[in-house]
């Protein structure tokens, strides 16, 4: 394990918590605004809400990818160098993309949906500035995968790698489950991010051909989700890689094997995320049935390997076993808890019927924020505080971990009641202001945005502590 | 519908969660000699069978009721042209021009009679979310420019309903909305 | 990845110069869409008199508005529409009926007409004449503009599909897909399709063409763009697998 890399890890970490806190605290603005606490102007709030969800998103994917690669590094060789290019264009790619924001004003959004980039209601420079932004971060990121992916083929056959050998008697060769996750992930995020190149591409023809080259809405819709509901799902597949590799090992067990089953869970994990994002055009009613029928199924059928071999794994590695628990398993063991109740209100969602009175109310952010804020983040920080512990030669006190999972849970479950509420509620997502039909509106905004600041005291705490160590790993002399 | 979902996801997250707090104080309570779970492999089978066949019940009792289906074997009574623009909603009896967009100052539909809505935007995407007079969503379908979307529905109850934006639309896509009358 | 910007940029030159541009008044074939059709009394060539309702009721109509001084559209409209009409189609499911909104026109007229056409022994095309063109054209919102200089109509080619109880299901201006004819076909028999496309400039990209006889999509171009990241990460997977143990054996 080279000092280089964990210095690069530990920068990465730094600069993913401190953009967190930044974007938690925009989130917190927006609902306070929608609670009427205080008064934002639309155009604000809603660049709040386009820097709010494009940052989160980026952050927690690099989060997971920072996190991979420092343990990939077991296995195989990567590259350092690759890995600080890509730390380099995320910050300019986010730079850029402030700047089109905060300066600009550009607001359509993080999911941008055609043609709402070009009906320009902000400088007329901002547009073109978030596409190139956009087209930073997908070209940094597609090195970083396509380098992350050579290096595991250097040592692993294609075979091995997908870990193909468990579907025969007897396999000669080992994957570790580690590797299998990891490339089943970066090649659904090169799919991904292949998506996003082509959506760019096609943006960036209808801008600069002044208006003789015209896209078509549903497959700009389309392509759109395809990318977007991939990412966010991969980037929690990169914290299961994390877990798969570190739960064991943190609480001093025997390490997890790969079998048939989690080898044929993960194969057909990749299927079904390439078409459970079928899902977001169920009310696109211009979509053939068929594929709405196949959003359905795969959106179900998706569950399966995640519960029945990802869950069940975690439920059988603790049951009835003597576990060391540090807050990093903890945090991975509540992740893995968040992970399924979003899980169930996505899978709820993902049902045409319910979606047809759920679509684009607050149920939406309610699910994901479920999955994401007590799921993935907690994988994360679980495997930034193992990190920061290990390598900064310092004596961790457990003292505050109690009070820090308090103020996370509390604040968190208060934050998510307050989002499912106003989905069954049938408020809408993504209003800066409620109508006066909305009666309870403003009183659940202002109830989630309470306790979301009690999620925030909690990271805060996590930041602190988090990045006091990582500084010291950065400034060291020795590995 | 809309609380019985809430109800529902309720109920099911709490065991979730009351089998995740089981299975970490059976941990916290584990010395040396306690051996984990017996035969996990059998149990991991028969947990992947029973969801796999809830879930198929759930597949099959859903689908049928998607809103592609919706009264689709009958002739409309009444046919509404709904044109979504930035921040508006036109609704007429009769096709809108793009280029002269007018709506009807008034709408109304009779109780039990099936209207079809026939959605499409002159911009950019939009929502187009039917709230019945206690504020609840009871159908939408999306706008989206260049196609029709054709939503099919019966109102059972009279009053005032109100229509939502609910796809994000720009600055003023919160103010976006209109309304018809059910009598 | 070069590869991949080129792959799309390819594409995107391609379809550009394949854009193709129709009618962008979309909208006129909403007009009147569902209302009733003037229950105009019509003469047929072999002289017999009916009504457009009458004759609905025994068959679901496609009717062409034409007049047959016409130097423009109204042949190639006819022409076009009897060409693609037999192959895909079960004459059992419509009839055509083509009515003149000229009142010079006369029965012989029409009835060189379909002389011209060789319709003679197709009994599924019918042709007639009325004495109420203005309240038809009216019903149907088609609006043709009288030049004395040139004597002729400026107008479009209209086809109006008319379903059994006589109402206007849906309407189609210029010359058109077979395709959108299916689909207009399938609408007089009243079978619900939830949603179609408006003609536009944009259609080259489109994901899918519905087909309503078979009641199948096909993949457009569109499709082919949803598809390509997939395929071209899998040809990414390879590649890579190739440079990297090319690498070790030298």
């Amino acid at each position: 394990m080279t000092s280089r890399l964990k210095k690069i890890t530990s920068l990465w970490i730094t600069t993913v918590l401190l953009l967190f806190v930044i974007s938690i605290i925009l989130g917190i603005t927006m609902r306070f605004n929608q609670a009427e606490v205080i008064r934002l102007s639309p155009i604000t709030f809603y660049t709040d809400m386009t820097v709010h969800g494009l940052t989160m998103i980026g952050i927690w994917f690099v989060a997971g990818m920072a996190a991979v690669n420092f343990i990939m590094e077991r296995y195989v060789k990567t590259s350092k160098f690759v890995n600080i290019l890509a730390l380099v264009l995320t910050v300019v790619g986010v730079l850029m993309f402030w700047a089109s924001t905060f300066i600009g004003k550009f607001h359509a959004g993080w999911t941008f949906l055609y043609p709402l980039p070009f009906k320009v209601m902000w400088s007329a420079w901002a547009t073109p500035l978030f596409l190139y932004s956009l087209a930073v971060l997908a070209v940094g990121w597609l090195i970083w995968c396509i380098s992350l992916i050579a290096a595991m083929l250097k040592k692993y056959s294609i075979t091995q790698v997908f870990a193909w050998q468990y579907f025969k008697k007897g396999p000669k060769e080992e994957t570790p489950p580690f590797i299998l996750i990891s490339m089943i992930t970066l090649v659904g995020i090169v799919t991904c991010l292949i998506t996003a190149i082509v959506l760019v591409v096609l943006l960036f023809a209808e801008y600069y051909s002044k208006g003789t080259f015209v896209n078509d809405a549903l497959l700009m819709k389309n392509l759109t989700y395809f990318f977007g509901h991939a990412i966010a799902n991969e980037m929690l597949y990169l914290g299961l890689a994390v877990i798969y590799e570190m739960f064991a090992e943190i609480s001093g067990r025997p390490k997890w094997k790969t079998t048939w089953y989690v080898s044929l869970a993960w194969n057909c994990t990749l299927f079904f995320i390439l078409t459970a994002f079928f899902h977001h055009l169920y009310m696109d009613f211009v979509q053939p049935e068929g594929l709405q029928i196949l959003g359905q199924l795969a959106s179900y059928l998706a569950s399966l390997p995640a519960a029945g071999v990802t869950v069940f794994s975690i439920v059988v590695a603790v049951y009835r076993t003597k576990i060391n628990w540090t807050l990093a398993n903890l945090l991975f063991f509540i992740g893995v808890m968040g992970w399924v109740v979003g899980g169930l209100g996505a899978v709820i969602d993902a049902t045409i019927s319910n979606n047809f009175v759920l679509h684009n109310t607050l149920w939406v952010p309610a699910h994901f924020h479920t999955y994401n804020a007590m799921g993935n983040v907690l994988f994360s920080l679980g495997f930034f505080y193992w990190f920061s512990v290990n390598f900064s030669n310092s004596r961790h006190s457990e003292k505050l971990s109690a009070l820090k999972l308090f103020l996370l849970i509390v604040g968190g479950i208060g934050f998510l009641a307050a989002f499912y509420i106003g989905g069954a509620d049938s408020i809408p997502r993504r209003y800066s202001n409620y109508p006066a039909e909305f009666v309870h509106a403003k009183t659940l905004a202002l109830i989630g945005g309470v306790f979301a600041s009690i999620y925030l005291i909690g990271i805060l705490i996590f930041f602190v502590n988090i990045t006091r160590r990582c500084v010291k790993i950065l400034f060291s002399q020795s590995a | 519908m809309h609380y019985s979902i809430l109800l529902f996801f309720l109920i099911v997250a709490v065991i979730s969660i009351s089998v995740f707090v089981y299975v970490f104080l059976t941990s916290k309570q584990s010395d040396n000699n306690t051996t984990g779970m017996a035969n996990p492999l059998q149990k991991r089978f028969w947990f992947i069978l029973i969801l796999l066949v809830i879930l198929g019940i759930f597949a099959s009792v859903t689908i049928p009721k998607s809103p592609y289906y919706l009264f689709a074997d009958e002739q409309p009574k009444a046919v509404v042209h709904v044109a979504a623009m930035q921040f508006n909603f036109f609704m007429s009896d009769s096709a809108i021009d793009p280029k002269m967009p007018k709506g009807e100052d008034s709408i109304t539909f009779n109780t039990n009679e099936l209207v079809e809505f026939r959605v499409t935007s002159l911009d950019v995407n939009h929502g187009f979310a039917i709230y019945n007079a206690s504020n609840k969503l009871i159908a939408q379908t999306q706008a989206m420019p260049g196609y029709v979307n054709r939503l099919r529905f019966k109102f059972k109850e009279p009053g005032t309903y109100h229509i939502f934006c609910l796809e994000y639309c720009g600055m003023a896509h919160q103010l976006m909305r209109t309304t018809f009358t059910v009598k | 990845m070069c590869k991949d910007f080129i792959l799309s940029i390819c594409i995107i030159v391609c379809s550009q110069s394949l854009v193709y541009c129709q009618s962008s008044a979309g909208w006129k074939e909403e007009v009147n869409v569902y209302n009733k059709i003037y229950d105009a009394p019509i003469t047929m060539v072999s002289g017999k008199k009916t009504s457009i309702n009458t004759l609905a009721e025994t068959k679901p109509l496609i009717i062409a508005l034409v007049f047959t001084r016409c130097y423009g559209i109204c042949t190639p409209l006819l022409l076009q529409l009897k060409e693609s009409l037999p192959y895909k189609h079960d004459e059992r499911k419509y009839e055509v009926l083509v009515v003149s909104f000229d009142s010079r026109d006369k029965l012989k007229d029409m009835q060189r007409l379909r002389n011209q056409l060789q319709l003679n022994a197709n009994s599924n095309w019918k042709f007639a004449i009325t004495d109420s063109i203005s309240r038809l054209v009216a019903s149907v919102g088609f609006n043709p503009v009288w030049h004395e200089k040139i004597k002729q109509f400026e107008h479009d080619a209209l086809l109006v599909g008319v379903n059994s109880q006589g109402y206007i299901s849906k309407k189609l201006i210029g010359l058109r897909s077979e395709n959108d004819l299916s689909m207009m076909i399938s609408s007089i028999n009243n079978i619900f399709t939830p949603t179609y496309r408006l003609p536009g400039k944009s259609a080259m990209l489109s994901c899918f063409n519905y087909n309503p006889v078979t009641g199948k999509n096909t993949p457009g171009i569109g499709l082919l763009l949803i598809a390509l990241p997939a395929i071209l990460s899998m040809l990414v997977l390879i590649v890579i697998n190739k440079l990297v143990h090319r690498k070790e054996e030298i």
